[in-house]
């Protein structure tokens, strides 16, 4: 077995790694062809502003970077990653200026680059992963220290804030199990990542206390979305208890009225069954009840699950499950503690987006803007979760292989 | 195996977080199972409630035909012209962004972006305005009354989106031409051809046939919590009323997919209606249409009923009441003035005096007083005195107690034969309190006065008659002798009651419905022989001789203005004088068989304010026999005008 391995050159890619992004992509490609195509004006639309048709370009840009970036060794590339660090702090500023981000749904959050609507916060997931990895692979010795403890959180502190500031908190929330993971996998003691949950818990357990029950004076400003996306997650009413039935019956209307994407969302996936409708057969998008402006998106998890049942969504589950344990094993087989580290923050990173996202779909998360990986329609979205698989298959070829 | 090769790698926190990453995709799992397996039904459920609309589609009603198979009731279409609200999208948000957005910016130039409430009245705005002109179109080109009411509109749109919009009705066979030529290519716009409730004969038997209604919340006993309900018909009265489920038939139901705002995107059909049932009625058309047109010729403004009864086997041959009505004036909705104008209380056209009115008889009471004298033991050919009246030379009168009762026979003897055809009082209230009251009652008992006929289960009134002799005293048992005073009838009952005596005994069931769909009614409605009266032949014999007299006397019987050389009636009159708002007024009554050789048919006419018996109603039973003769001279055989 020894000897096998030493004279081994090695496989250059991980076979089931690659066959479930294969079947996520084509999966993909599928259900927005079905969530779009109900819509009878996008129907008409030329080749090239079909959705379905745009989200295969975006696979193959995709794709395409992730082999280039296979061409280099990650060692190579983590050099750099200080500056793209840096590069990505400046773009996220940028984002915030008034007349570079371009505002969406009461959310700064984009940049206009014509041809494309870049996001850079899917972006900076990629850049902490390769800063943290590239900052938390120093002598285990180092990171006992408590100042580098603090440094690597700071590391993610920075782009946490800018993100919140969007306001995106899905996104800049995401950061921190990709941190934590990255810390843990690197050895970071016990005692300071157990304080640090600790610390998270707290600090949430009382924010979320504040929001929802505190009188409104003395509750921390939170956007008025956010607060009602909370309040509907944990199904306690709009109305304050002091309300007017006026004020109530109003307040009622809105909670239906926030809660409807999500409500829509569980008729969808409850209403697929077993073995679901069939392919393009699903009613609650193309009837227009699965708000047909996040059918293709962040819910797209929901039309699948309509049309293909729980047969469709646990095949869809089953398929993640083997992209995570690859990278588990790849993380393992790593040749040093760097390519473990960018292993990890990878699986971290594309884990969170699959259980909030599915979760949401199924209200065991609240609604954020997260997307799933490979399957919504987004270029950002597509083209980090692309390179992130690339980082994945560049770590395994680079592999200890002796 | 991949997963679990993870979990047991040597690398502990690599171990751990892969365990962790197995419990997420678990629990995913597991809420997954939980929504799309264990729940699936409730989300189903609510998939179904929000996306589904239950409408229900109304049966064909039932055709009536009379005992020939001539049609009474049937269903005629009725064109409308109806708009799809789905199809206005794309015009109304023409009309949103060219005329309702441009005109709102020129009346307030001030505003720069429209506020979220005014942007949802203008999209309203835009909707109404495009209807309203596709609806101008239709209705100008049709010549049609344009009426678009905002409020109606709006209703229909918020609550009804996935149902289509009617924006003009009852088309005549020429607009439904010009339609289908100049709006053919119009999208939305669809003729709809539904049935209509028709009466061909108009007014004709209209009390027995009853009316329909427009009934747009039917409570059956459908199990389906319905959306919309497409116009269905309800009978309210006569056999409309009475038959209405049978006629009615069962509904269909229709299941419309729609989208999130409510509008229609496909529909397909859940159950199938099932026709109602045709319903054969007793009646013969030409027979009813002559009664009725005799009995119009009674006097001026006549308010009264005649029933044609067949003697043998009680069914009703005729059944009017008038004044009448037209029941076609009502399936399209009647107008508030015309129904006040119809339910008037003075002369409403709606009541139906032959088997709903309750009226003294009269004289022709002196029937069933016969009926207990003779069985009281007294010989017809026993001799009475009238007394005469001193205040009027001639006449007769009868005093009880201090109280005189004028008698409008002469005074003098009479037998029993000559009290009856001249209608004495004096000698039908001698003999009768001479039989006395419980006599009386029992006779009335046996003829089911004060009862129900049963032939119109809810349409039938209260009908007065003694049970019990508590109360009564001397004159007012002498007024009942004489069918005055404390005892009602309906013209039915009083078909009943001669048809007994024509027939020898036997109180008949009336029977107004031969078949249901070819099929005879079923137990709930009886028929045939209701009581067999058990009367002596001997009384029976002395009756009818008495009844033939007053009519074949053509000197001096009070019903002789019904005498027809060859076809031998018998009858009795009745003149009630009854108190009307303040005043005296009158009913009076003809009550007759014929042929007297071998009877077949009972007519009873009633009129109301007549002048009498004889003079008013005697003349309108005459024709009714000769369109009976007539009716029979044109065909060979009596069985031919199908009598069973």
């Amino acid at each position: 077995m020894f000897e096998t391995h030493l004279n081994e050159r090695g496989k250059q890619v991980d076979i089931p790694l690659v066959l479930a992004i294969l079947a996520l992509m084509c999966i993909g490609v599928t259900f927005i062809f079905s969530a779009a195509y109900a819509n009878e004006s996008a129907r008409n639309l030329p080749l090239f502003h079909q959705l379905y048709f745009r989200q295969v370009l975006w696979y193959t840009i995709g794709v395409g970077a992730a082999l280039f970036l296979c061409f280099v060794d990650y060692r190579s590339w983590a050099r750099w990653s200080f500056v793209g660090y840096w590069l990505i702090i400046i773009v996220l500023l940028l984002v915030l200026i008034p007349g570079i981000g371009v505002t969406r749904f009461g959310a700064r959050r984009w940049i206009d680059l014509g041809f494309f609507q870049f996001q850079p916060s899917e972006f900076a997931k990629i850049a902490i992963i390769f800063a943290q990895a590239n900052f938390l692979s120093r002598p285990a010795e180092e990171l006992r220290q408590l100042r580098v403890f603090l440094k690597s959180l700071g590391m993610t502190a920075i782009p946490f804030v800018f993100i919140l500031l969007e306001p995106d908190l899905g996104s800049a929330l995401v950061l921190f199990p990709i941190t934590f993971v990255m810390m843990f996998v690197a050895g970071v003691p016990k005692s300071f990542l157990v304080k640090l949950i600790g610390g998270t818990s707290i600090v949430i357990a009382l924010l979320l206390v504040d929001i929802l029950f505190a009188p409104p004076q003395w509750q921390i400003k939170l956007e008025e979305y956010q607060r009602h996306r909370l309040l509907t997650y944990f199904g306690i009413s709009f109305a304050p208890k002091d309300a007017t039935p006026e004020q109530k019956k109003k307040a009622d209307a809105l909670q239906r009225a926030k809660s409807y994407n999500v409500e829509q969302a569980l008729i969808s996936v409850g209403s697929g069954g077993l073995t679901g409708k069939g392919w393009r057969q699903g009613t609650q998008y193309s009837l227009g009840f699965l708000p047909r402006a996040v059918a293709h998106n962040d819910f797209i998890f929901s039309v699948i699950a309509e049309e293909k049942g729980f047969v469709g969504s646990a095949f869809v589950i089953v398929l993640y499950t083997v992209i995570l344990f690859s990278g588990i094993k790849i993380a393992g087989q790593a040749r040093d503690r760097l390519g473990k580290l960018l292993a990890a923050g990878v699986i971290a990173m594309l884990f969170s987006h699959v259980f909030i996202n599915i979760g949401m779909n199924i209200r065991l998360m609240p609604v954020t803007g997260i997307p799933l990986p490979l399957l919504s329609y987004g270029g950002s979205s597509v083209l980090c979760s692309l390179i992130a698989i690339g980082i994945l298959q560049n770590v395994y070829m680079y592999r200890r292989s002796y | 195996m991949l997963v679990f090769d993870q979990l047991k790698r040597d690398d502990r926190r690599l171990q751990v977080i892969a365990a962790g990453i197995l419990l997420g995709m678990l629990v995913l799992m597991v809420g997954l199972w939980w929504v799309q397996i264990v729940s699936s039904k409730r989300y189903e459920a609510n998939l179904k409630n929000q996306s589904f609309r239950s409408v229900r589609v109304p049966a064909l009603r039932g055709d009536i035909y009379d005992r020939n198979g001539k049609v009474l009731a049937e269903n005629r279409p009725r064109y409308d012209v109806n708009f799809y609200l789905e199809e206005i999208l794309d015009y109304s948000r023409f009309m949103f962004t060219n005329n309702v957005v441009p005109e709102y910016r020129a009346s307030n130039p001030d505003i720069k972006k429209i506020p979220g409430k005014v942007y949802s009245t203008l999209i309203l705005e835009a909707r109404y305005r495009a209807v309203s002109n596709i609806t101008h179109r239709v209705t100008s080109t049709l010549d049609q009354p344009h009426i678009l009411e905002p409020k109606r509109f709006f209703d229909h749109l918020v609550n009804y989106p996935y149902m289509p919009f009617p924006i003009a009705h009852n088309l005549t066979l020429q607009q439904v031409a010009i339609f289908s030529e100049q709006f053919n290519a119009i999208r939305g716009l669809e003729l709809e051809v539904r049935p209509i409730r028709s009466y061909p004969n108009g007014a004709t038997a209209a009390h027995l046939l009853g009316r329909v209604q427009r009934d747009d919340r039917p409570d059956g006993d459908e199990q389906i919590a319905f959306k919309y309900y497409l116009p269905d018909f309800a009978g309210r009265t006569g056999m409309e009323g009475l038959f209405d489920s049978e006629l009615r038939g069962k509904a269909g139901v229709k299941s419309l997919l729609v989208n999130n705002v409510g509008y229609r995107q496909s529909e397909e059909i859940v159950s199938q209606t099932k026709p109602g049932k045709n319903l054969s009625l007793t009646i013969d058309l030409e027979l009813q249409a002559a009664a009725e047109k005799a009995l119009a010729g009674a006097q001026a403004k006549v308010q009264g009923a005649v029933v044609v009864m067949n003697v043998r086997n009680g069914d009703v041959l005729a059944l009017v009441s008038l004044p009448t009505f037209d029941p076609n004036a009502f399936p399209n909705g009647i107008s508030h003035a015309d129904w006040a104008r119809l339910n008037d209380e003075k002369y409403s056209h709606i009541f139906n005096r032959a088997t709903y009115g309750a009226y003294a008889p009269g004289s022709i009471f002196k029937i069933i007083t016969a009926v207990a004298i003779l069985e009281s033991g007294v010989d017809p050919k026993e001799k009475f005195t009238v007394e005469s009246d001193p205040a009027r030379p001639g006449k007769g009168a009868y005093y009880v107690g201090r109280r005189k009762i004028k008698d409008t026979a002469p005074s003098g003897e009479h037998d029993f034969e000559r009290a009856f055809k001249l209608s004495s009082n004096s000698y039908f209230i001698h003999y009768g309190l001479q039989a006395g009251l419980p006599k009386l009652i029992e006779v009335g008992k046996r003829f089911h006065l004060g009862e129900r006929t049963g032939a119109f289960p809810g349409q039938e009134p209260f009908t007065d008659y003694p049970t019990s002799q508590q109360g009564w005293s001397a004159g007012d048992i002498a007024n009942l002798c004489i069918g005055q005073g404390k005892v009602s009838v309906t013209p039915l009952q009083m078909a009943c009651m001669t048809a007994a005596i024509a027939n020898g005994g036997r109180i008949l069931y009336p029977r107004l419905v031969k078949s249901v769909d070819g099929n005879p009614l079923d137990d709930t409605y009886r028929q045939g022989v209701r009581t067999n009266l058990k009367l002596n032949s001997r009384h029976v014999d002395t009756i009818q001789r008495a009844m033939l007299a007053d009519v074949v006397d053509t000197r001096e019987g009070t019903g002789r203005a019904a005498y027809i050389p060859n076809f031998h009636v018998g009858g009795k009159t009745g003149t009630a004088e009854v108190q009307k708002a303040g005043r005296m007024d009158t009913i009076t009554w003809f009550a007759s068989y014929g042929p007297f050789e071998d009877p077949k048919y009972a007519v009873v006419v009633m009129v109301e304010s007549g002048a009498s018996g004889g003079g008013t109603c005697a003349p309108v039973a005459r024709k009714i026999y000769e369109a009976i003769q007539k009716r029979e001279g044109t065909t060979p055989n009596f069985a031919s005008l199908n009598l069973d």
